[in-house]
């Protein structure tokens, strides 16, 4: 197996392609593993605290080891760099047809530094790579860019895809996304702010290369396997009906939404609380990932008739809203009209932007007003001009986003970074504490769930090395209840699976975390983990597409030992740059602030959030007074030279 | 590999020359319109089963993708969505074997379709013309690339993302499969029987329930 | 004999062309209701409901609770007048 990197200093044009060796596929596995390797790297010789909007920030891109192989699942692609918004790791994963077309070319990871002296887009064709200059796509949205670079680059040697940012990136927002094809995002963290620091517009790829797969009839024998585990469960059937949308009806009933930045827990408005949308709605073509089995994903066009509001947006198509895209609107934003939803996915995806921050950043500020904490004056000094901000209204909405995308007013810029940087900025302007009404955990904006009576969701937010993040530790153990996984990874104790106690949901956290950095390795979409029987244990399962696509054989414990050692870089990352133990916790809201409603009222946060995170500690093996790694426990997943690095530094415990 | 390549297939003394007298392909490919979700599993697949090394590479699959079929549908007025272009499987002999001036092509005995004997093939590409359906592809390398069944298991309906499987039993979806293989459904004929089925998905579910199209999976 | 109430979400509900359903089963167990289910919606609802490899209910991309919002399995008892929600188990997105 030979893989390459291409290395691009804008600064000075000059690009390089490396084979990566064959040692870092055996210590990384691939994807998110390997992205954050070559970050690691890079920061050893660059000062890790620079600005993330500086040219010291490194972006890097990479797709997993999977994608494209036959295997069905492999399709995400990541990008790496350190975060502009919450100025700690950042990374960021997004599936679609982009990280499958990089695998056509010569490349499979690409590490983009310095800054370029004028707009510029980075063309792959194959083993071809130029930098060309941007001018003429420079202002413009995801979507114009996109197709103004397909058109331009032609169909041959293949279609071209690409990875763009918006006004927003350009104008470096922090909470600035990365779009590919002008449908995915990859949203979290701010990789288009990065992007827009470096004046790359743009990444497009065309490729007909080859890829080799090692052991193709292993693949082969795999995925006809793997086909029939999913075939076999209706539940995937009702998946590709409605992606996370049916999500809206389980979390209404257990009551689990994020309802006007969190004040309450379940939708309000008929309409909104159901998935009947499938139905009203989705009458357009499917689109999905490529390389991919499930294929949850659809189109939506609106013609007018679905409701009043819908007359709006006559014509609009776009992929139909997912559930945080429902959860970020109708939750956090209490907005009642499906029309509406689907339109501020759409915005949110053509402007590259973040809707969990974006959407906690103005529930925010509609709560103020809500409170009367804030008045007219106080917005209108926000905003330039006259603002409702009444709960719902999509024209505040729209003039909220736009005032962040383009950095038109005090809104913008205070907000431009997510909720938490803005609550505390907007707090020391007014002189007030606001924070209580801030929805975040570890820095990162919240995403729109309900958290509070899932002690190990809760944990999660607070430790996730990218801050407030339900991917890089998902525990479905405990929200859905799941005693026979709980069974399976802890020795038959089924507590895992139980809301009402601590006890192994720090030890859940740890070991998901590591599960789901396998997964990222491998690139390999959660929703895959959730659906096949299989993937829960993605060690045993995943392991064996892994070594017929790349030779590579290891045994479900080394696998194990991977995903633990990629959870262990991440952290080890944010040790370099400060962070500690005070650093992994909640917003008060969580904290202190009991729900009312749904099946789990009276939860807080803080009833067992200590308990809670000593044990992720424990089962870490890091020190519980400082949240620092331990040389022991760094040495247990083979980061010797990590370890040196943080003694060094301080960083060790 | 679980699907015998091409070579294999048409090797023996079982093959037909294309001057032989041989029934048309019975059992057909078929995609719906619209209905793809252009997750290019099968050209992954596809190029995958032929490939004499283990390559993947979409543009060696022996069917395509369209991007952007024009053709507007009542699911899809627009115009827009996807649509996988495959070997319509001419009686034989096919128009693409007519035009070839070294007879390259002779017939699976299996499956009595059309195949490419890439050895006696001089790329000359008349046939790419000569197909009326533009479904005789050219590889990067020059080779012709022409579907072949698969010796009767096509992989591409195996691995399509939109799979049939899931029809087994059901009468209630609006959802089809986008790659089915079957026995020669004539649309047209369907279409008027069934005058209230009046779109591609309603004529397929009608024809589905009638037992008259059946999936292999 | 008892009365069970069992509420359809999402898939459930296009499975069963129903919000909600009463069943009348003679063993008060989970697994009794799941048989009963089964029986009345066909098989797509079987494979939905059940786990053809453990014969278990399917735990793949489901969830099903009681009206405390607890997780109910196979060999729970139920009392007469219950009720059961059948949901999707997605999260994210």
């Amino acid at each position: 197996m030979e893989s390459r990197l291409l290395r691009v200093d804008l600064t000075t044009g000059k690009m390089r392609s490396e084979v990566i060796p064959h040692s870092v596929f055996e210590r990384w596995i691939g994807g998110s593993g390997i992205n954050n390797w070559i970050m690691w790297e890079h920061f050893l010789t660059h000062d890790i605290n620079c600005d993330p909007r500086g040219p010291d920030n490194i972006f890097v891109f990479g797709v997993g080891p999977l994608a494209g192989t036959g295997a069905g699942s492999g399709i995400k692609g990541r990008i790496t760099f350190k975060s502009p918004c919450y100025n700690m790791f950042g990374d960021s994963a997004g599936g679609g047809k982009f990280p499958y077309m990089l695998r056509f070319t010569a490349f499979e990871y690409i590490a983009i530094t310095g800054k370029s002296p004028k707009p510029v887009y980075l063309h792959i064709c194959n083993d071809e790579v130029s930098l060309v200059d941007a001018s003429h796509l420079w202002g413009r949205d995801t979507l114009e860019t996109h197709t103004m670079l397909r058109e331009e680059l032609g169909t041959y040697p293949s279609h071209a895809h690409t990875l763009s940012i918006s006004q927003a990136g350009e104008n470096q927002v922090g909470i600035a996304s990365v779009v590919s094809d002008a449908l995915r995002i990859h949203a979290r963290c701010g990789g288009g702010a990065v992007m827009g620091s470096k004046n790359l517009k743009a990444i497009a790829v065309q490729g007909n290369g080859g890829l080799k797969i090692q052991m193709p009839e292993e693949m082969l024998a795999w995925s006809d396997d793997f086909r029939q585990k999913i075939d076999e469960n209706e539940a995937v059937y009702g998946f590709k009906r409605r992606g996370t949308l049916g999500a809206v009806e389980m979390y209404q009933h257990i009551g689990s939404h994020f309802w006007r930045n969190n004040q309450g827990n379940m939708f309000r408005g008929g309409e909104i609380t159901s998935d009947n949308w499938v139905k009203k709605y989705h009458k357009y073509s499917e689109v999905c990932s490529s390389d991919c089995f499930i294929a949850c994903d659809a189109k939506y066009k609106i013609d007018g008739t679905e409701s009043e509001a819908s007359k709006k947006y006559i014509g609009e198509t776009f992929r139909r809203p997912e559930y945080l895209t429902t959860g970020s609107a109708a939750g956090a934003l209490d907005v009642r009209d499906w029309s509406e939803v689907a339109h501020w996915g759409k915005i949110t995806n053509d402007y590259g932007i973040d809707n969990q921050d974006l959407s906690c950043a103005i529930s925010f500020l509609m709560e103020l007003k809500q409170r009367d904490l804030i008045s007219d004056r106080d917005v209108a000094e926000l905003f330039d001009r006259e603002q409702s901000l009444r709960w719902g209204n999509m024209d505040d909405i729209e003039f909220c986003v736009e005032s962040i995308v383009f950095q038109k007013n005090l809104f913008g810029k205070i907000f431009g970074d997510g909720p938490y940087l803005g609550a505390i900025k907007y707090s020391e302007l007014k002189g007030q504490n606001f924070m209580k009404y801030a929805t975040y955990g570890k820095g990162g904006a919240s995403f729109t769930e309900e958290m509070r009576p899932f002690p190990t969701w809760m944990n999660n937010m607070a430790v996730a090395s990218r801050g407030a993040d339900h991917l890089k530790g998902i525990g479905l153990i405990e929200k859905f209840q799941r005693k026979d996984l709980s069974k399976i990874y802890f020795d038959g104790r089924t507590e895992a699976a139980d809301l009402s106690v601590p006890t192994l949901k720090g030890a859940s956290t740890a070991l998901i975390e590591n599960q789901v950095a396998l997964l990222n390795s491998y690139g390999v979409c959660l929703f895959h983990w959730m659906l096949d029987p299989a993937g829960y244990t993605p060690q045993d399962y995943y392991g064996k597409a892994y070594a017929a696509a790349t030779g590579i054989d290891r045994t479900p414990d080394e696998l194990m030992l991977d995903g633990a050692r990629i959870c262990n870089l991440e952290k080890a990352f944010n040790s370099r740059i400060g962070m500690r133990r005070e650093h992994d916790t909640v917003c008060e809201r969580w904290m202190w602030e009991p729900t009312d409603e749904g099946m789990y009222p009276g939860s807080v946060a803080a009833e067992m959030f200590n308990p809670v995170l000593d044990e992720y500690y424990e089962w870490r093996g890091w020190d519980k007074d400082s949240g620092l790694q331990t040389r022991k426990s760094l040495e247990d997943v083979g980061l010797e030279d990590v370890a040196d690095v943080l003694e060094n530094e301080g960083s060790l415990a | 590999m679980s699907s015998v390549p091409q070579k294999e297939l048409v090797t023996g003394v079982e093959r037909y020359p294309l001057d032989a007298e041989v029934p048309n392909v019975v059992e057909k490919l078929f995609s719906l319109r619209n209905q793809c979700t252009e997750c290019n599993v099968c050209e992954v697949a596809c190029s995958l089963v032929h490939s004499p090394d283990g390559t993947v590479n979409p543009q060696y699959a022996r069917l395509k993708i369209n991007h952007a079929p024009a053709k507007p549908s009542k699911v899809s007025p627009g115009g827009l969505g996807f649509v996988a272009d495959i070997c319509h499987h001419c009686g034989n002999p096919p128009p693409c074997a007519e035009v070839c001036p070294t007879e390259a092509f002779y017939y699976d005995p299996k499956t009595k379709a059309a195949v490419i004997e890439q050895d006696n093939c001089i790329q000359c590409m008349e046939c790419v013309p000569g197909c009326p359906f533009d479904t005789v592809f050219v590889a990067p390398s020059g080779e012709l690339l022409k579907c072949d069944l698969c010796g009767g298991d096509p992989v591409c309906v195996k691995a399509c993302a939109a799979r049939p499987e899931m029809l087994n039993e059901g009468k209630q979806y609006v959802r089809l499969p986008v790659l089915f293989y079957a026995e020669q459904a004539d649309f047209n004929k369907e279409h008027k029987q069934v005058p209230e089925m009046g779109d591609e998905v309603g004529m397929m579910q009608a024809m589905l329930e009638a037992g008259k199209i059946s999936s292999p999976a | 004999m008892i009365t069970v109430h069992a509420n359809f979400h999402s898939h459930f509900k296009e499975l069963a062309s129903t919000g909600e359903a009463s069943f009348q089963i003679e063993n008060p167990t989970v697994e009794a209701l799941a048989q009963c289910i089964c029986d009345t919606y066909g098989p797509k609802m079987e494979a939905m409901l059940i786990d053809p490899d453990t014969r278990e209910l399917n735990e793949r991309g489901t969830m099903f609770v009681d009206a405390r919002g607890m997780r109910v399995s196979m060999s729970d008892a139920l009392n007469d007048g219950d009720t059961i929600t059948f949901l999707v188990g997605i999260a994210g997105g």
